[in-house]
């Protein structure tokens, strides 16, 4: 015959108190996802957000009175920074297709030659095609 | 263990569960030796150290923007990186990295159109490879959709939506995928909301007093503690209260995995600011209009198609995601142009699922073994 395991009070309080987890859970997730939670949440956020800003601007606003650099400048610092970084990027990308471009057709020149046509000579330190001389990072 | 031992273990265990609270921060996460390859802003792509680079197409990583990418590498023994270098991979990941105030104005379409397809051309350039599978989890999924999605020849400019952009002509996608030559190979996606109206999101943005471009506005970029904090309202008890009780359970019965519970814990607490421009994006297109599914997500004047998809496709839904219901992710199928389509639908929660204790058995060798079968040269 099987062995019927015994509960001790202390699971049964156990077993009481993870029904009422879980059922408290289940009915805080069901109120969290009524609309009406998401209008409170956003108006929580919309005030949080307004305090947040009040409070930094008031400090900025010290700061820059102070003749020292604010949080605003700082941004906008950055985001010409960022800017110049973009241009930087395009530019450099620029560079490598020209540079991948030229590479490939300093390869092909001696097949054509092959062909008939002038012969050309590759220069010194050519690179062949697919093999990759920038730097290991940018 | 009696009632009597828990209380005479209740001190130590006191002291035990403050220690590793204390010291989550100490964590090691992100520890496979790896290399930075390209940098632009915030962003960087790494390349992880491998001896053993045996598969022709490289892999990338991207993960959502409003988590820290390390859930990938999360510590040494439990991390995917690992576990794909083992498999013979050359793998990648791009790093959204952590944006500031400055970054408010960061869309979208600076992330799929600048980042992402900048990020995959540097992949292609530092590997050799002349394709590459992305594979993309969560948010990171979408943007890898969108991006292998996105109409390359301006069209969306020109012409007008078609009627039903949801189920456009097949005709004209043919001619669309044939002429654009992309350099992704395979696409997986992990966990992927494209379909928001079913999640507890839409119910809390799908109404007026909620207006993602006014939030933006105000905070400029969300700071990632609120980002994590809504997060976590959509199971209060469980992320507030039961998490914590179980660990504490588990110190006093001297169960605790330590590293990997302090190694999840400091990844989940990490959480970058999200920019406000790609915060109204992405609330108002996946939770507000389905502007994804319907096609009308344009970005810098290109439509994104999702029937342009037209890679090898793993999709994985977790049974039990919550905060992107496998129903959420269904409709990709009824979109994508690909012919190869395998979905894996396993139980598990939404970061569990791929970075939980089980995964390494269940769920890896499943996402290696797909992507070997298509990584030959």
């Amino acid at each position: 015959m099987a062995e019927r395991s015994i509960k001790t009070p202390e699971d049964t309080a156990r077993e009481l108190y993870e029904q009422a987890e879980s059922q408290t859970a289940k009915a805080l997730e069901e109120l969290v996802s009524k609309p009406s939670f998401g209008v409170m949440f956003a108006q929580v956020a919309e005030n949080v957000a307004a305090m947040a800003r009040i409070s930094t601007s008031v400090a900025d606003m010290l700061v820059r009175n102070l003749r020292i650099a604010g949080r605003a400048d700082i941004t906008k610092l950055a985001r010409q920074l960022h800017r110049t970084e973009d241009k930087l990027e395009r530019v450099l990308q620029e560079v490598e297709e020209l540079r991948d471009e030229l590479t490939a057709e300093r390869v092909r020149a001696p097949g054509s030659a092959r062909n008939g046509s002038r012969s050309e000579e590759p220069a010194a330190g050519d690179v062949p095609a697919g093999a990759d001389d920038r730097p290991a990072s940018r | 263990m009696s009632a009597l031992g828990r209380v005479v273990r209740t001190p130590i265990a006191a002291l035990e569960y403050a220690n590793l609270k204390l010291t989550t921060a100490d964590a090691v996460i992100g520890a496979t030796p790896r290399e930075v390859v390209w940098t632009h802003r915030g962003v960087t792509l790494w390349r992880y150290r491998s001896n053993d680079r045996s598969r022709a197409v490289p892999v990338l990583l991207v993960f959502a923007l409003i988590n820290r990418p390390d859930i990938f590498d999360l510590r040494p023994g439990g991390s995917l990186v690992e576990y794909l270098l083992r498999e013979g991979f050359d793998v990648f990941l791009l790093d959204w990295g952590v944006p500031g105030e400055e970054d408010a104005d960061t869309g979208l379409e600076e992330y799929v159109c600048d980042e992402l397809h900048w990020g995959v051309r540097e992949t292609l350039r530092a590997s050799g490879a002349d394709e590459v599978t992305l594979l993309g989890w969560c948010m990171g999924a979408t943007l890898c959709a969108m991006y292998c999605g996105l109409d390359r020849q301006g069209e969306s400019r020109m012409t007008r939506a078609p009627r039903d952009p949801a189920r456009p002509d097949p005709a004209r996608l043919d001619a669309e995928r044939a002429a654009r030559a992309s350099p992704v190979r395979n696409l997986v996606l992990l966990t992927m909301p494209i379909d928001g109206r079913c999640s507890v999101y839409a119910k809390w943005t799908d109404n007026e007093a909620f207006d993602p471009d006014h939030m933006a506005e105000l905070w400029g970029s969300l700071p990632g503690w609120g980002v994590d904090f809504a997060n976590k309202m959509l199971k209060p008890v469980t992320n507030f209260w039961t998490t914590n009780r179980k660990l504490w359970e588990s110190v006093q019965e001297g169960t605790v995995k330590r590293e990997a519970q302090q190694s999840m814990a400091k990844w989940v607490a990490d959480n970058p600011p999200f920019p406000g421009k790609a915060f109204a994006q992405w609330l108002n297109w996946m939770y507000r209009d389905d502007a994804l599914i319907t096609g009308r997500v344009i970005l810098r004047g290109r439509r994104v198609k999702l029937g342009l998809i037209d890679q090898n496709l793993l999709v994985v839904t977790a049974q039990t995601d919550h905060i992107a219901p496998r129903v959420g992710t269904m409709p990709i199928f009824d979109l994508v142009g690909s012919e190869d389509v395998t979905h894996l639908d396993r139980p598990g929660g939404h970061i569990g699922l791929i970075a939980g204790s089980k995964a390494k058995h269940e769920i890896w060798p499943d996402l290696a073994a797909w992507m070997a079968e298509r990584s030959d040269r």
